[in-house]
């Protein structure tokens, strides 16, 4: 059970680097980094906002809930 | 007085460093203050080994302490406060408190009222078991925050 963050998805789609996004929500590359490798044990309201704000998607879009153990994005 | 975090710990670092000053003089001079301290408590005369064996003992154990305490201070004061390696420090003068609570604790077999010291040394052995749990839970909140975006 776990969630899934696509960011990486929505990054591709949106056809923007993570330096770029990195600089354009006020988080450091590493902290982004961070959140891309599904390392990140939890992520603030502002900075959903930022992402969702920057990527023009909903939270739902970059956040997915898993039931499965395995998996991993 | 502007007083500040770095001050705080320099302050530690000073009384740390006064504490080494007078153990230090404690077991270079116990030649002399030994067989004085014999001569006006209730410790016989034959007793003086005895002494000295726990002072000396005891100082070991307050060494290590104070060497421990230093080096904890030193990592403090690059800013690095909530890790493994400090709260692994803190058992180390825990222990380091409980061994010189059961040197005197023996040594009451010949001199009861080390029994004092011997108390005194096992409550502090409390106070830092406490702070290193404390700091432990803190390790486990930073490396939560750490990985929040």
């Amino acid at each position: 059970m776990k969630i899934i963050v696509n960011l990486d998805v929505m990054m591709a789609r949106r056809k923007i680097s993570a330096g770029d996004l990195a600089e354009k929500i006020g988080i450091t590359p590493a902290n982004l980094s961070v959140l891309k490798t599904g390392k990140a044990k939890a992520i603030r309201f502002s900075t959903l906002m930022a992402l969702c704000h920057e990527l023009k998607c909903q939270p739902g879009d970059l956040l997915e809930f898993s039931e499965d153990e395995e998996e991993q994005s | 007085m502007d007083w500040n975090k770095d001050k705080s710990t320099r302050l530690t670092a000073v009384f740390v460093f006064l504490f080494a000053v007078i153990l230090l003089a404690a077991d270079v001079f116990g030649f002399i203050w030994m067989p004085w301290f014999v001569s006006v408590s209730a410790i016989k005369p034959e007793h003086l080994p005895f002494l000295a064996a726990t002072i000396y003992t005891a100082s070991i154990f307050a060494w290590i302490c104070l060497y421990t305490m230093f080096r904890l201070l030193s990592s403090i004061r690059e800013g690095k406060v909530f890790t493994e390696q400090n709260s692994s420090m803190l058992r180390v003068i825990s222990w380091c408190c409980a061994g010189a609570s059961i040197v005197f604790l023996v040594s009451i077999l010949y001199y009861p009222p080390f029994i004092i010291i011997s108390a005194a040394a096992g409550f502090m052995m409390m106070i830092v078991r406490v702070v290193k749990n404390i700091i432990q839970q803190a390790i486990g909140m930073k490396n939560e925050l750490d990985l929040t975006v």
